[in-house]
């Protein structure tokens, strides 16, 4: 038998060649790991944690097959395919920032009638000091019905019962759509990330809707502007873009009932703007129900509006009509001096409930109607010969009235106009 | 894209077909190796220590990879397993999926045949490595052994994949899941120091390779191992889908 030398602490000593010769296969193994790792590691247009020249002396040095699994698990980048470009850098038509979404045409031809798409009865989740209580809530068919209260007040709670991922302790839910008509989009959509953003609204698509076709993808993506990114995985998007996709995955099923939470809250100002105008686009061809902080957002694309504090519904209708119920009419006046004169006048006059001054030039009035307050100003002013700079309504938005129904005042920290 | 295809993907974009096939692949090689080697290694590294041992046979070689492999690759299936069924510790992701589907058969299938696919397979590869180390250094083994014990070792495997998608219905996260899958698998030896239930138990298929190929079993002997085995597998992938169903987000 030949035999081979290794260098011992007693010095040489032979091993014998069959020992060297089973080795070669697992040599072989290592080998081919290690190639393929380094193979990959050429290939990939970026690597995580460690600069790419670590990783080739990770990969080599690191007692074999430790380095080059190590590089497998911790270092490939899968947040892209290979071939895509890195962040930043420009190539044909890829644009690191998504699209403008395209807002699909408005139907005027409402399908809503009376009949509700959701109706809920004496909704309880109790979670001791938080939960649901007594929601009877009522959402017209084909209409945008925005959910607001502030934090803790219940609102992913109660979109979670409707969506059927949690149930409640008491009362009734009833949804006059079929379960795959619904879609979902949460507050941070999560998806695999070694999936592209073309496969994720694939598999939505081929679970909720598998008689649409590809087209339906397409279409789904560009309409919420992320054509360009449609081939690149997941994990590299911003959570903007992300929040984006989950819409996609909602939209590419054409589904009766939408169900979105704070889906503006990780958009830009653009983004924000964008996804508005296709919620409001979508009135009367399907239901949308959404929650958000922003109340501004709401009221801008909300017919109805549903406000939540502590678990329980306080207020539900017609935004409008919130509006005016729980506001009093009231202006700020700015006058070219004379304002002294002026808020004395108004003060004598019967139809104003509060006059105060507002800095050296300006009143605040609030009047007992809307139309006494326009009609009894400019007569004011008129008769007391002072000149007007500008006289606009004060507060006469969702967040002067969720506040007014609230009582929240102050503590509404966690609502922003 | 199917949930199927998603599940054929986890294992190729990620490197869970590779990290599997190179584990088994590499303890199937180097395993043989050691035994046959083992006192010529030792006497070389030990210092002066002798050991003297009766020369290894097959047996022993396919012995150091089952152990081995018990051990490792165990813990590997198990992890990966744990965290393709841990998509309820993601509350993105878990709405995502299950707001679409009809039933959560439509998640633990997929999920369940691709994991037992890939473990089986490389387990396979793993023995028949072995099998050609063992072949070069120590002997033939039995082909007829050899493949009584791959079937035992591969539905031991299975079963394992099983015990994790039922661990992953109590705890949400990878961690967890795979600590309550270990605990299960490691209290199966245990229990088996019972004589009475020793043959019956899922652990009694571990060494099931060993005693086929050395002559100290037939197959039949492992069969109650094997039909418990199977119907418990079934048993726990039915209680996870139940389980599955029935959490919230």
């Amino acid at each position: 038998m030949t035999t081979a030398l290794l260098a011992g602490p007693h010095g040489p000593h032979h091993l014998p060649a069959g020992l060297l010769a089973a080795l070669v296969p697992v040599l072989v193994l290592l080998l081919t790991l290690d190639a393929y790792c380094l193979i990959s590691l050429a290939r990939a247009p970026s690597v995580r944690y460690l600069p790419k020249l670590a990783w080739v002396f990770v990969i080599l040095l690191v007692s074999a097959p430790t380095g080059a699994l190590l590089y497998l698990f911790f270092g490939v980048d899968r947040t892209r395919a290979p071939g895509t470009p890195k962040p930043g850098a420009r190539r044909g038509a890829w644009s690191p920032q998504p699209a403008p979404m395209r807002t699909a045409p408005a139907v005027t031809a409402a399908r809503a009638d009376d009949r509700m798409i959701v109706t809920t009865s004496g909704l309880t989740r109790d979670y001791g000091c938080t939960g649901l209580f007594e929601v009877d809530l009522a959402v017209p068919r084909g209409s945008v019905y925005g959910l607001v209260g502030l934090n803790g007040a219940g609102k992913t709670t109660l979109l979670s019962i409707l969506s059927g991922m949690r149930r409640p302790d008491s009362g009734s839910v009833a949804v006059a759509a079929g379960r795959l008509q619904i879609a979902v989009c949460p507050d941070v959509p999560d998806f695999d990330g070694w999936l592209t953003a073309y496969e994720v609204v694939d598999l939505a698509r081929s679970l909720v809707a598998p008689e649409a076709g590809s087209r339906a993808v397409r279409a789904a993506i560009s309409t919420v502007g992320l054509a360009a990114s449609a081939d690149r995985r997941v994990g590299g998007f911003s959570r903007g873009m992300v929040q984006r996709l989950g819409l996609a995955c909602a939209l590419v099923g054409d589904p009766e009932l939408l169900i979105l939470d704070e889906p503006t809250s990780a958009l830009d100002p653009a983004g924000r703007a964008e996804l508005l105008g296709l919620v409001a686009a979508m009135r009367g061809r399907r239901t949308v129900i959404f929650s958000s902080h922003i109340l501004a957002d709401v009221q801008r694309v909300a017919d109805e509006v549903g406000i939540l504090r502590d678990g329980r519904l306080l207020y539900q209708g017609p935004t409008q009509e919130l509006i005016s119920t729980y506001l009093t009419p009231s202006w700020l006046v700015r006058l070219a001096g004379e304002a002294r004169q002026v808020a004395a006048a108004m003060e004598a006059a019967g139809w104003a409930t509060r006059v105060e001054p507002a800095g050296d030039d300006a009143i605040r009035v609030d009047a007992v109607t809307v139309e006494a307050g326009e009609r009894g100003i400019p007569a004011v002013i008129a008769g007391c010969g002072a000149r007007q700079v500008a006289c606009e309504p004060v507060a006469a938005d969702l967040e002067s009235a969720f506040l007014a129904l609230t009582g929240a005042g102050n503590s509404a920290a966690g609502v922003t106009a | 894209m199917t949930l199927w295809r998603l599940e054929w993907l986890r294992m190729v974009r990620t490197p869970r077909a590779l990290a599997l096939g190179a584990v088994f692949v590499a303890v199937g090689l180097i395993e043989p190796v050691v035994t046959r080697y083992e006192s010529t290694l030792f006497a070389h590294v030990g210092n002066g220590v002798r050991i003297s041992a009766p020369p290894p046979t097959p047996a022993d070689g396919l012995s150091g990879y089952v152990s081995e492999i018990g051990f490792v690759g165990l813990i590997l299936v198990v992890i990966l397993t744990a965290s393709a069924f841990s998509f309820d510790a993601r509350p993105g992701l878990a709405t995502f999926l299950r707001t679409r589907i009809s039933s959560t058969w439509q998640l633990v299938m997929p999920r369940f045949v691709a994991c037992s696919a890939g473990a089986t397979v490389a387990y396979v590869l793993g023995t028949i490595a072995a099998w050609f180390q063992i072949r070069s250094l120590l002997g033939s083994l039995p082909a007829a052994g050899l493949l009584a014990g791959m079937l035992c070792g591969t539905v031991y495997v299975t079963f394992a994949v099983a015990v994790t998608a039922l661990a992953a219905s109590i705890g949400r996260g990878t961690l967890a899941t795979a600590g309550i899958a270990f605990g299960v698998l490691l209290a199966l030896p245990i229990l088996g120091t019972i004589d009475t239930i020793a043959n019956w138990l899922p652990s009694a298929l571990v060494n099931a390779p060993v005693d086929l190929v050395d002559g100290a079993q037939q197959l039949p002997h492992f069969l109650p191992a094997l039909a418990v085995t199977v119907v418990a597998s079934a048993a726990a992938v039915y209680a996870a889908a139940v389980r599955l169903r029935s959490r919230e987000i």
